[in-house]
């Protein structure tokens, strides 16, 4: 299984301000938040699935509040596909294999950076 | 078919006609040998049992690895429960009523959307207008297709009732 990327240690010579150095912190600071969310769990629109289970899905697995869940399945219905949940690789997998498990088409993929 | 809550508060009470639970309790055995005997081309099984990874071959078949058994075995005991509790005993009683907790209920709700999403992708598969008995076999499909979410739509609205 492939975890996210580990965050780089941060430079001890980071204090002194050269071009070079904010270069450097520009770079730790995108792969910091690359791997605190690079993972996204994805729910696509089906039209077989009735909006109220979607709803209760999304309330029940996730602990949604009535009002999230409800936006959230909206927008798979109106867009097409909604990121339901970010975090690493392998809760993502999970999710999605939840998802599956309760009828609804779902998948894993890299966040968009 | 009539759904209500249970006293407590949690759990519902189906009662089915003997006609509803004789059919029910047929699809859900043939949910179960789909799930059992579904050849690996069988679009329906890819309704069940999505592509996680579209664009990823070799993730996707690993996700495949370590999912697909659990999968199909959390499908294949919703589909067995809903077969066994809709089995007719008594057919002269004219009514079978069961009693469903939470974590049932639940077992029931995705078996539902298991059959509509088999039923979806038979319908219109052979779309030859010609032929009377494929027309006929998609007039009873679509049927069931449309009663099992009458009844997972009716079910929703004692599990998860929407406040004014």
């Amino acid at each position: 299984m492939e975890l996210g990327v580990p965050s780089r240690a941060r430079s001890c010579q980071a204090w002194r301000v050269t071009p070079s150095t904010l270069e450097q912190h520009d770079t730790e600071l995108r792969d910091r938040v690359v791997a605190d969310v690079p993972w996204q769990a994805i729910v696509w629109d089906d039209p077989v699935n009735l909006m109220t289970y979607v709803t209760y899905v999304f309330r029940s697995y996730f602990g949604f509040p009535r009002e999230k869940a409800e936006r959230l399945m909206m927008q798979v219905h109106t867009e097409g596909r909604a990121i339901v949940a970010s975090g690493n690789r392998e809760q993502m997998e999970h999710h999605v294999q939840a998802m599956h498990g309760y009828g609804l088409q779902a998948t894993v993929s890299r966040a968009e950076t | 078919m009539i759904v209500a809550g249970l006293g407590g508060g949690d759990g519902i009470r189906i009662v089915l006609e003997t006609e509803e639970a004789m059919l029910l309790s047929e699809l859900a055995d043939q949910v179960d040998s789909v799930l059992l005997l579904g050849e690996a081309d069988d679009p329906a099984l890819g309704r069940l049992l999505p592509n996680a990874y579209p664009e990823d071959l070799e993730a996707s078949d690993e996700f495949t690895r370590y999912t697909r058994e659990s999968l199909v075995d959390g499908k294949r005991q919703a589909a067995q429960s809903v077969r066994d509790a809709t089995a007719v005993e008594h057919p002269d009683d004219g009514v079978v009523q069961i009693e469903l907790d939470q974590a049932q209920a639940w077992g029931w709700l995705t078996f539902l959307t298991d059959l509509r999403l088999i039923l979806a992708e038979r319908v219109g598969l052979d779309d030859d207008e010609d032929d009377a008995d494929v027309e006929t076999r998609d007039d009873y499909l679509r049927a069931a297709y449309e009663w099992a979410g009458f009844v997972q739509g009716s079910m929703l609205e004692v599990l998860d009732p929407i406040k004014p």
